[in-house]
């Protein structure tokens, strides 16, 4: 099995994106990374969704958490609307958040290739490199790990 | 002029170059500038570890090391923060008081604390509050940075420079109070004043925005009860060990330590905890800097400008004293202080040895000078550079001229009232 039997496709996010829609994709489609594209819309870096969670939240909040819990409801929920307008471009600039370069994997990658580059890297994700924008997510990878595991223990047996 | 004293005033003047340009982090010019000093023989071994007057003062290391460890602890409560928000809803939301609840409280605890640190504590609560009263939170951070170099002049421990003058003029934590505090308390009130003038019509107060600072609950701002009780006993214990410094025969260094030994001992707290906020890169690079001045030191050449300041000072102390005041003030307000102090010390710890009780004044001049210096630039202090850190971060910049304009105003206040102070009390 090599990276290419492994790819799918994931949504990708620009410096533009407004930081709810960002969470929006997270939220909908269960991803636990973000890949963001560079000027020329390439996939360029990766973003965890707990990063993307944090720019929900105001900078000072998360510098002093024992502020979080002074806050009545209507003082969490305008906590939300403040998101509003944030962009991704922030997340990025923030010297806080870890912004990982994008792990790329040749097509021909075996499974133990792509498992040792990720585990490495750790990262949760890998492009594909050569044509349209293609990844290698953990999930698959895992995914793929514990079939031919379960299989190789049923040839033993 | 020899070939080692050259080679030494190049490698201090580099040093300082390079600190005061930021090009290079300070710890690593002061490391490297020590170490220069090393190889052209200015000191040695013995020099570096076990001279008093031209090494490592390691009173001045420890000391900040346990104050270090003490507030690394004392944060983890949720104290702070517990009381800005209530000071901020005794204010009833009312920007302009709010607004002078967190000078006086980042002046307090700047005394106690340092700058640095103060600012850190003070800057999220602000937005916070400066949130709920959409009110814009720059005038904030401002004063409060100004507050905080002005209250950390107040003691021996709000700030370094004060430690490091303290520990080469053999100065206790009660002399700083009997000299320093009063002026200090005197400029806080103007200060406020000023505050007042500069910033009053950004600070609108809204009744409905008011509402929702007293609807914060500070109670949930503690984190920890018990760990609160014990730190506050330990500063207790900390801050009666240094009044009482001359009884107990203990130096600043020895009490801060056991004060962080006992809450170390009290928490059982993670090593990762504890050392959480101890600076080891700051704590570096002051060794680095006593190494590189003590160089100076050994080869006469502190001495021979010590002599020709004092042959043009002559008696004239009061006139020494508003020089090494405002010139304490321009350069601070440039310069890092803490490498200028680190410099002045022993020059004017020279001084002082010739012209006896005298020229005593001459080390509140320049402690004054240089820690109120601090706040005439977006550069004058580290504290103004985080804020200024901070303020972006936050999406509120505040620009290097905005700063500096209100900077300059506030120094040029503090010092022109400090002068008559020293005249008045001391000549």
């Amino acid at each position: 099995m090599h990276a290419s039997d492994l790819e799918t496709t994931l949504p990708l996010v620009d410096r533009g994106t407004p930081v709810l829609d960002a969470a929006r994709m997270i939220a909908g489609e269960r991803l636990p990374v973000l890949v963001i594209t560079d000027d020329k819309g390439r996939p360029a870096a990766v973003i965890s969704a707990v990063d993307v969670l944090g720019l929900l939240i105001p900078s000072y909040l998360r510098d002093d958490t024992s502020l979080s819990g002074v806050l009545d409801e209507n003082g969490s929920d305008e906590v939300w609307a403040e998101a509003r307008g944030h962009t991704v471009g922030e997340l990025l600039d923030d010297e806080g958040v870890d912004v990982h370069d994008l792990l790329t994997v040749e097509p021909d990658a075996t499974l133990v290739e792509v498992a040792t580059l990720m585990a490495a890297a750790r990262a949760s994700v890998a492009l594909v490199t050569g044509g349209p924008p293609r990844f290698v997510t953990l999930p698959a990878l895992t995914d793929a790990i514990l079939r031919l595991s379960d299989r190789s223990s049923g040839d033993d047996a | 002029m020899t070939l080692q004293i050259a080679l030494a005033l190049a490698v201090f003047v580099g040093a300082y170059v390079l600190i005061a340009t930021e090009k290079v982090p300070r710890a690593t010019v002061a490391l490297g500038a020590a170490a220069a000093m090393l190889l052209i023989g200015a000191t040695d071994d013995h020099g570096i570890f076990f001279s008093e007057s031209t090494g490592i003062d390691w009173n001045v290391i420890f000391l900040l090391l346990g104050m270090m460890m003490i507030v690394g602890i004392l944060r983890q409560s949720g104290a702070f923060e517990f009381v800005a928000i209530w000071a901020a809803k005794r204010a009833r939301g009312r920007p302009f008081v709010v607004m002078v609840m967190l000078i006086l409280i980042t002046a307090v605890i700047s005394a106690l604390l340092d700058n640095v640190t103060t600012v850190l504590l003070v800057a999220p609560v602000t937005l916070l509050i400066c949130s709920r009263l959409a009110v814009p939170p720059a005038p904030f951070l401002i004063v409060e940075v100004m507050a905080s170099n002005i209250g950390g002049t107040a003691t021996l421990i709000g700030d370094p420079p004060n430690i490091i003058i303290a520990s080469r003029a053999g100065l206790t934590f009660t002399d700083f109070v009997v000299n320093v505090l009063p002026i200090v308390a005197v400029l806080l009130v103007v200060f406020v004043g000023m505050a007042w003038l500069l910033f009053r019509k950004e600070l609108v107060y809204d009744a409905d925005r008011a509402r929702r600072v007293m609807a914060l609950n500070e109670r949930e701002a503690i984190r920890d009860i018990p760990l609160l009780a014990k730190s506050l006993g330990v500063i207790a214990l900390v801050l009666a060990g240094f009044v009482l410094q001359s009884r107990i025969h203990l130096e600043p260094a020895e009490v801060a330590l056991l004060g962080a030994g006992l809450l170390v001992i009290l928490t059982r707290l993670e090593p990762r905890t504890i050392f959480a906020d101890v600076e080891w890169e700051t704590l570096l690079f002051f060794a680095g800097l006593f190494v590189m001045v003590g160089g100076l030191v050994n080869l006469g050449i502190i001495d021979r400008i010590g002599r020709s300041v004092a042959g043009a000072v002559g008696g004239n102390y009061p006139a020494a004293a508003v020089g090494l005041l405002v010139g304490s003030a321009v350069i601070s307000g440039v310069i890092d202080n803490i490498p200028y102090v680190a410099t002045m010390a022993p020059l004017v710890q020279g001084l002082v040895e010739a012209g006896g009780h005298a020229a005593q004044p001459l080390w509140w001049a320049l402690t004054l000078g240089a820690d109120l210096g601090g706040n005439a630039t977006a550069v004058g202090a580290s504290a103004n550079v985080v804020v200024l850190g901070i303020a972006r971060r936050y999406g509120h910049p505040i620009s290097f001229w905005t700063f500096t304009r209100y900077g300059l105003l506030v120094t040029g206040t503090t010092i022109a009232l400090t002068i008559p102070y020293l005249l008045l009390r001391y000549f």
